[in-house]
């Protein structure tokens, strides 16, 4: 036990360095996925039918494509066909476009759970559509939607480590250990990467569960 | 965009061997996602039970030992094991899986693979099932109990067949989830559809028409999103057809908490 403890303490840097790329990396895609992802579901819920599909295009397209198989065309793939995008963009940028799928089917549903009435009471009362929508249905969305993001950016830290572990080599928390591991010949080092990213994702968990009870619709 | 479409660089699709060899690696992930999920589902069942049973005995260790598994990137679960399992357990599964089981089976790797395949979407399942099961209203236990039915007959008969079917949708979303993470085990050498990708864009074989990697993966991706996206429609309309005959409608789930472990599909589409 001790011995596990001294890895820790003698490689602390590294790991340090590994949990700060971890969340360096979920804080751009997270920026992405929100921006990507609202987007979309604009797109869903828009009352045009050709949006409707297009958005309904983007959210089938990469939810079902794997996440490391969008990496690798964002990164060994584009590189490939001239375009020398470095690891740090094509690393946040494809795990930000994988989860904006997933938040924009998030947002949809919580559009869909404002209820038509309060849109037609908005629009009769003279309010633009784009208007209702900011004003009136996105606010009350987002709320109900709350738990949900959270879960998704628990999704997100735990996806990040595929970029680490991939060709695209980022050195989070995952590659650090890895890195640590081959110097030392100790398994351990898992171990303090495995409490690192539980650090992380408990820490999302609590932090959502606050803001769960302070601002989620209860329904 | 050149690049993209120019016919040179898709000429290796239709050339020689180089597709059914792709289809062949996409056989490798099927095949392991296939086993995994029937090992999963059954796993998930059983942590689930565990979870809403009432001895603390039984529900405690199945709430730590999901918490800390579904709360891991599996690709850190597949590559700690890929360290950690045994030799001798590795020899073990080499010399008890049946030849008759595919090639792809055979691979001795694959038995870390198919543990955190297992060990991570088993805890996942149990969360969702979990849900599900709590989801339903006390009073149809209650009733149940009251008819004189033993804790399994309410089980096997009462809950388990109302609190599974509500979970279906994201129990499916969470099935294709798996299948996609089926690719995650190129990482540790296992060939399967990306291995074989990037092999036919790296090795010249002799042949001259030599595929791109952009088009590989892009292709990879196209086939993925086919199977998964049959797979969600077949579900979809098996899910409708089986509520027609039994005559229910499914009521959304409620509750935050159930709404997380539900992730997505969680408010009803309109």
């Amino acid at each position: 036990m001790t011995e596990g403890l001294d890895l820790l303490t003698e490689n602390f840097r590294d790991f340090a360095s590994g949990l700060w790329v971890t969340l360096r990396i979920v804080g751009v895609a997270f920026v992405v996925a929100m921006v990507v992802g609202t987007i979309v579901a604009a797109f869903r819920v828009a009352p045009s039918k050709a949006l409707q599909r297009i958005g309904g295009i983007y959210v089938e397209t990469f939810r079902n494509i794997p996440l490391l198989v969008l990496l690798l065309i964002l990164f060994i793939g584009v590189r490939r066909a001239g375009l020398p995008i470095s690891a740090w963009v094509a690393g946040p940028l494809g795990l930000g476009l994988y989860t904006a799928a997933y938040i924009a089917e998030a947002l949809r549903s919580g559009v869909f759970a404002v209820g038509k009435g309060q849109i037609e009471a908005a629009l009769s009362l003279g309010l633009t559509y784009p208007r209702t929508m900011r004003r009136i249905v996105i606010p009350q969305a987002f709320r109900t939607v709350i738990p949900v993001l959270g879960s998704l950016i628990i999704a997100m830290v735990k996806n990040s480590a595929i970029v680490g572990a991939s060709l695209l080599a980022l050195p989070d928390l995952l590659k650090q250990a890895r890195v640590i591991q081959a110097e030392t010949a100790q398994t351990e080092a898992f171990l303090w990467a495995a409490v690192g990213y539980l650090l992380i994702t408990v820490t999302v968990t609590v932090a959502f569960r606050q803001l769960e009870t302070r601002y989620a619709v209860r329904r | 965009m050149d690049y993209l479409f120019s016919y040179d660089n898709w000429e290796w699709l239709w050339t020689g061997n180089n597709f059914k060899f792709l289809l062949e690696g996409l056989a490798v992930n099927l095949q392991i996602a296939l086993i995994a999920i029937v090992f999963s589902l059954i796993f998930g069942l059983m942590l689930a039970l565990m979870r809403i049973s009432n001895s603390r005995w039984a529900s405690v260790p199945a709430g730590l030992w999901v918490d800390v598994w579904r709360n891991l990137p599996l690709i850190f679960i597949i590559l700690y094991l890929a360290l950690a399992v045994p030799g001798s357990w590795r020899d073990a599964y080499a010399t008890a899986i049946p030849d008759w089981l595919p090639d792809a089976l055979q691979d001795e790797l694959v038995l870390g693979a198919l543990l955190g395949l297992v060990l991570y979407n088993s805890a996942v399942l149990c969360e969702i099932m979990r849900s599900g099961i709590q989801s339903l209203d006390r009073g149809q236990r209650e009733a149940a109990a009251s008819l004189g039915l033993t804790y399994f007959q309410q089980m096997r008969f009462v809950v388990l067949p109302q609190g599974l079917r509500r979970m279906v949708p994201s129990t499916v979303s969470q099935l294709i989830t798996l299948n996609k993470d089926t690719t995650l085990i190129s990482i540790i050498a296992i060939q399967e559809v990306v291995g074989a990708g990037s092999t036919l864009a790296s090795v010249n074989f002799g042949v001259e028409v030599r595929p791109a990697y952009l088009q590989v993966f892009i292709v990879i991706g196209l086939l993925f999103i086919a199977v998964n996206l049959s797979l969600s429609r077949l579900s979809r309309r098996l899910e409708i057809r089986e509520r027609e005959r039994t005559g229910t409608t499914v009521k959304p789930v409620e509750g935050l908490e159930d709404q997380v472990a539900l992730q997505t599909d969680v408010l009803p589409p309109r």
